[in-house]
């Protein structure tokens, strides 16, 4: 069982504390993503997993085993760093056969190996190109084949993909996790891009200020947001004040809105409303407004309204035959689906 | 000095993040073992640098002689009188202000030569510049004692140019070349020279306005630095002067010390701290104008990707 | 700045690109004069020099240049000169290593490279000077050293000797090493450390199979800038000895009228192989440094 465990692990640097109590399960064969802000802990975390650095107090265990005080290069882990990690000196295929001398494997198999890996990554015809002779997004899948030729328990990745171009991200990002179903290895992934998180992880950890927002799956996470913090990080959402009128109910500008998520509030106090564009509509009797903007994005248009009560701009998601028909300045009405919102304390 | 490599700090770019030496588990027991090879190594290279500045020093400063030195006799007879004996030799001042008017003739025709030939290069001709580069490395290949006797053999066919010490300032140019025109090149880089340029013609500043007023401000730093380090080079500069019997201020310096010795050793001695003084004063500047640079470049890489190594 | 109003690259005159384009070169031709002038026609005429002996035009004067006594300076003067440029290269290099990676104090390494700076470019007089007064005859550590019993001159030592001049030349070719090996370090990519530790490496790995090899263009490159400098060294040893086993001091010796070296064509021989020399050097330096820049970016 190569499973992955933070228990309790805490780390801090100087006066800054990175991360508070760590408590993280990664299943065997499950990509979970570490998702957050610059300075969330997302990097130490996936760093103290590797053995770059360590917990201050805490456990990190591998398949069950404490590893926690293990030398960085005993751990038999995988790693994908963000840039910038292939040895300059070495091809590509020495590079990936790295591991594999390391530990002493003998030539046939290495040769066999190296094959295999890229092979795994469509790269065979660059075996033998050097590191600044490729592009960066095939330095980063030969980075993934040196990682995976070792057989690693674990993988991790570090931001493998933030510093291609976005073609390259959408791709190289797909391309990684059909590998890592297809070798089915435990993997920690860490990234800033909230729309990465959702596209490839089996469950995302969402992390701010060293503390775990919430973990959860894709569709968990975007859906039903724990905190505040996750509504408005993953995604995006419409904002606007509210005031509570009742048991799972809001006023928005004079408007009822029903709020089965609002909690145990008392009635009359002023909330924060974080509606979803997609939970947004237009049409007969909602919230009057005019059309401020007409932003087609593809598959959806995102209209901008500015409603007549509230000086705020509100985002609706609207089928492309609506869309079609809308200009700015048209008056048009906003309905809310308050099912998903979240509401938090003005 | 002259005929020495002159290397500077100013091909340095200053260190940003941590550099990757450092083994990556910090913090374990034998962190501290590691630290004690590079201590010892620091430790010991301030010895060796130091202590010879400081026999010069004593040598100059204290009037006892080596063989009398000694516990009872270390803190007897010093002085700082030997180290301006020689301002009372009337042939020490008529060196120095030949030396003086060298450097000066030199800085000038080395700015006159120079600026626009590289700004004429990052403007016009950017792919000859390795060709330029590979040119300034050019009289590293012709080192001082080789060049004088070329001059020398050169020397009766062009009489009137030649027998004046003057003439001496051509080849100068010639040998601070490497780094004259490194320190300018750098500071061109420094600053987007295009968009300046392009900026003030196009609110209709002719070409020697915008040299004026425009690129020179900017290259402020470049054009100190290397003219302080012209400036040291020539005024320390031994080889070519001697062989040809010029009367600059380095012959005189060495003729000193075999007629007075500590007067001579003193008159080294502020050599030594003159010529210091002026590379530390061009290092300061460089790595402030590297620094505003820097932390531009720096704070916008920060705010494009999220940091790599540093803790989260 | 609206882009109508821009004037691209200075074009007045209205001629076509690529007419502009072939009149551009000769904007960098009084550069090329000059360095013509001042540099190239004093080489040629060392060279001119030495292939016009008393027996016409020929090469025999550059052939006794490089025989009995001369061969033994040149082979000394190499000799030397390697040793210095390796002293340099090792020593430096271990400099540049302790600064690059200390953490505290923080002005450390901006010291290190500030005195390298100045250092590097010490030499000529006040070199010497600061040597013979701390190592000659009546030198302060011969002092020292003769109170706790080592005679330093006792034997063959002198400043002028093989190991004087290593240590003496080490004053400007260590702190020239750092110069050149602190960007070197830096360009040393932390992931290349932990990608190596990942992998299993362990720091003596990580040196041998990646770092020493990446490392291996500017080490290569300081030796051979170096060995030109020390080579080419002529103020410092002048005042520090009258060995006549140093090249540049031989052709110093020559062009100040010092008749015992021989007729006029070998002395220039003499300067022009030493041109030869430093051209070679200086040429796989050159090609050195570029290989290293490739990896540093």
């Amino acid at each position: 069982m190569t499973t992955l465990d933070f228990i309790s692990v805490r780390k801090t640097f100087g006066t800054n504390v990175a991360l508070h109590s760590l408590d993280l399960d990664v299943r065997e064969g499950e990509l979970i993503t570490l998702l957050g802000p610059s300075g969330c802990g997302k990097t130490t975390a996936l760093r103290i997993a590797a053995g770059f650095e360590f917990a201050d107090s805490g456990a990190v265990l591998v398949g069950g085993s404490d590893i926690t005080r293990t030398p960085a290069h005993k751990r038999n882990m995988g790693m994908v760093f963000q840039s910038y990690s292939l040895f300059p000196n070495l091809t590509v295929a020495k590079n990936v056969e790295f591991g594999l001398r390391t530990r002493g494997v003998a030539a046939a198999e290495r040769h066999h190996r190296v094959a295999e890996m890229l092979e795994l990554v469509q790269l065979t015809q660059f075996a033998d190109r050097y590191p600044h002779q490729i592009s960066g997004g095939q330095a980063q899948r030969v980075a993934l084949a040196r990682a995976l030729a070792v057989q690693p328990r674990v993988l991790l990745l570090d931001e493998p993909l933030s510093a291609l171009d976005a073609k390259v991200r959408t791709t190289l990002r797909d391309e990684i996790r059909r590998i890592q179903t297809e070798v089915g290895i435990t993997t920690l992934f860490v990234t800033h891009d909230q729309e990465e998180a959702l596209a490839i992880s089996d469950r995302i950890c969402v992390m701010s200020q060293g503390l775990v927002e919430q973990l959860g799956t894709p569709t968990e996470v975007y859906r039903s947001p724990s905190t505040a913090f996750v509504a408005r990080f993953v995604g995006s959402m419409n904002e606007f004040p509210a005031e509570v009128t009742g048991r799972g109910e809001v006023t928005v500008a004079g408007h009822r809105v029903g709020a089965p998520g609002l909690g145990e509030t008392v009635v009359g106090s002023k909330v924060s409303m974080l509606v979803r564009p997609e939970d947004l509509s237009l049409g007969e009797g909602g919230l009057p407004g005019s059309v401020t903007a007409v932003t087609f994005q593809g598959a959806t248009t995102l209209i901008g309204v500015r409603l007549d009560t509230l000086d705020l701009l509100v985002s609706a998601d609207v089928g492309q035959g609506a869309a079609d028909r809308l200009q700015v300045g048209d008056r048009v009405s906003a309905l809310i689906n308050g099912s998903n919102a979240v509401c938090e304390p003005a | 000095m002259t005929d020495q490599v002159v290397h500077d700090s100013l091909d340095q770019d200053p260190p940003t993040a941590p550099t990757g030496m450092a083994p990556p588990s910090v913090g374990r027991p034998n962190a501290r073992f590691a630290r004690l090879v590079p201590n010892t190594v620091l430790i010991v290279a301030a010895l060796f640098f130091t202590l010879p500045l400081l026999a010069l020093a004593r040598f100059a400063l204290q009037n006892v002689p080596t063989i009398l030195l000694g516990w009872s006799t270390l803190f007897d007879k010093w002085s700082l009188e030997p180290m301006g004996r020689a301002f009372s030799d009337d042939v020490f001042w008529a060196s120095l202000r030949l030396s003086l008017k060298l450097a000066f003739g030199t800085v000038l025709l080395t700015m006159l030569l120079l600026l626009p030939t590289a700004i004429w290069v990052h403007l016009r001709l950017p792919r000859m510049r390795p060709v330029i580069e590979f040119v300034t490395v050019l009289p590293y290949m012709i080192p001082a004692i080789a060049l004088v006797a070329g001059i020398k053999l050169i020397k009766p066919h062009a009489r009137w140019f030649l027998n004046s010490d003057m003439s001496l300032i051509p080849f100068y140019v010639v040998l601070a070349l490497p780094f004259t025109y490194r320190s300018i090149d750098a500071g061109l880089r420094a600053i987007d020279l295009r968009t300046l340029v392009d900026a003030s013609r196009s609110l209709g500043s002719g070409w020697l306005g915008t040299i004026r007023r425009v690129l020179i401000p900017n290259l402020r730093t470049a054009i100190i630095s290397a003219s302080f380090l012209t400036a040291a080079v020539v005024m320390g500069e031994y080889t070519i002067a001697r062989l040809l019997l010029i009367d600059s201020l380095a012959p005189y310096q060495r003729i000193l010390v075999g007629r007075d010795s500590q007067a001579g050793y003193g008159l080294n001695l502020l050599a030594l701290l003159a010529t210091t003084s002026l590379f530390v004063v061009v290092s300061v500047l460089t790595k402030k104008r590297d620094r505003k640079r820097k932390s531009f470049a720096y704070a916008a890489a920060k705010q494009a990707s999220s940091q790599e190594h540093h803790p989260e | 700045m609206t882009e109508t109003l821009v004037v691209k690259g200075g074009r007045t005159d209205g001629a076509s690109p690529s007419a502009r384009r072939n009149f551009a070169w000769i904007g960098v031709v009084p550069f090329f004069a000059f360095l013509f002038l001042f540099l190239i026609v004093p080489a040629i005429s060392v060279f001119w020099n030495a292939f016009d002996t008393d027996k016409g035009f020929s090469v025999s004067a550059m052939k006794e240049a490089i025989s009995g006594q001369n061969r033994d300076a040149f082979w000394f003067s190499v000799r030397f000169s390697a040793g210095s440029a390796a002293v340099g290269v090792i020593f430096g290099t271990l400099l540049a290593y302790a600064a690059a990676t200390a953490t505290r104090p923080r002005w450390l390494r901006s010291t290190v490279t500030s005195f390298s700076g100045v250092a590097a470019n010490m030499g000529g007089l006040p070199l010497a000077f600061m040597f013979l007064a701390l190592l000659g005859r009546q030198g302060l550590l011969t002092k020292v050293l003769s109170a706790a019993g080592l005679d330093l001159y006792g034997g063959d030592f002198e400043l002028g000797s093989e190991l004087g001049l290593i240590s003496v030349y080490s004053y400007f070719n260590i702190p020239l090493m750092v110069l050149i090996t602190l960007p070197a370090l830096d360009g040393l990519k932390p992931a290349w450390r932990e990608a190596c530790a990942n992998l299993g490496g362990t720091s003596f790995t990580y040196w041998w199979r990646v770092g020493l090899p990446v490392l291996a263009p500017s080490l290569l490159g300081g030796f051979l800038l170096l060995f030109a400098n020390s080579f080419s060294a002529y103020a410092t040893a002048a005042v520090l000895t009258q060995n006549s086993m140093i090249v540049s001091q031989r052709i110093g010796f020559f062009l100040g009228g010092d008749v015992s070296i021989g007729e006029n064509a070998v002395g220039f021989s003499l300067a022009a192989w030493m041109i030869i020399i430093m051209a070679i050097s200086m040429g796989l330096y050159w090609i050195a440094r570029r290989r290293a820049e490739r990896w540093q970016s």
